[in-house]
């Protein structure tokens, strides 16, 4: 089936599209916060990438990875937001 | 049959990223990017792993894919929320065509606690009579013109109790006080005829 064969690269390439405007706007900022939802966003795209990848050679077990990443990732962007509003003095 | 199902579930994942990744270059500010990314991405995620349920069908494979789905849906929004807090903390800006600030003036910039202007016991009492907090934007007509020549009590029966300006609250102000742009008002009146005063307030010049 044709269909399938194309769906998985189709569909990493649009994610990795994704991931190369996330990195512009990382670089671009201008703030902080900007580049933390930036790099939140690429975790996230990350997490699709590997989903998609597990379906590609099906392997289940990466999905664990999945879940390892959103874990991380969503810590990261807390610690980060704390850190932000607690090194801020106005 | 299950193999399309999870296709058109790839598929719409990805256009959900491919969005966020858009929302995020071009939106104009912080809280608008994110607005674009989150929501994005919690339907992106989800709907990838749904393709990945489908895709294995193995009960133990859609549990975990599930479970996934159950965390993204808890943590992106929580997530969100610490990061616009801390940005507008730190006063990242807002995009110049945002129409109204509501948080603005009501927090306290060194302990981060958040106040609201009310009047709870007024307003239980004069159980007709509303409380209006607005801001005059930017291009209203009534910008410039002193509150005698505005006539709120007059014309609309309503009270202009205090004005803030920036950092300072002009207390009931008299009628020589001229209204700039980014006032806040604080009015109280019946709610057609505050609504009729707002209706002036906001009307453009």
């Amino acid at each position: 089936m044709t269909l399938e064969v194309m769906a998985f690269p189709g569909a990493l390439s649009i994610l990795s599209l994704a991931m190369a405007l996330a990195f512009l706007r990382l670089m671009r900022g201008p703030s902080l916060p900007d580049r933390v939802i930036a790099l939140d966003l690429i975790a996230t795209l990350a997490v699709g990438m590997i989903v998609l990848y597990a379906m590609a050679i099906d392997q289940p077990v990466l999905l664990d990875v999945a879940l390892a990443l959103a874990l991380l990732s969503f810590l990261g962007t807390v610690a980060f937001a704390r850190y932000l509003e607690r090194s801020y003095r106005p | 049959m299950r193999e399309i199902l999870s296709l058109v579930l790839m598929a719409i994942g990805a256009a959900f990223m491919l969005i966020a990744g858009i929302g995020l270059l071009r939106m104009p500010d912080l809280y608008t990017r994110m607005s674009a990314t989150t929501k994005a991405t919690t339907m992106g995620v989800g709907s990838i792993l749904l393709a990945a349920a489908v895709h294995f069908g193995e009960p133990a494979i859609v549990a975990r894919a599930l479970a996934v789905i159950a965390f993204a849906l808890l943590t992106s929004p929580v997530a969100a929320h610490m990061i616009g807090r801390a940005a507008y903390f730190t006063g990242v800006p807002l995009w110049r065509g945002t129409v109204i600030d509501e948080l603005r003036g009501r927090y306290d910039r060194r302990t981060h606690a958040l106040e609201s202007i009310r009047f709870p016991e007024l307003e239980r009492r004069l159980a007709d009579l509303q409380v209006y907090r607005l801001r005059v934007p930017s291009e209203s007509a009534v910008i410039g013109k002193t509150l005698a020549e505005i006539e709120l009590r007059k014309r609309y029966n309503v009270t202009l109790l205090a004005i803030f300006r920036g950092a300072h609250v002009i207390a009931n102000p008299e009628g020589d006080v001229q209204l700039l742009a980014g006032d806040e008002l604080i009015l109280i009146g019946s709610h057609e005829r505050l609504r009729e005063a707002m209706d002036l307030i906001y009307q453009s010049s």
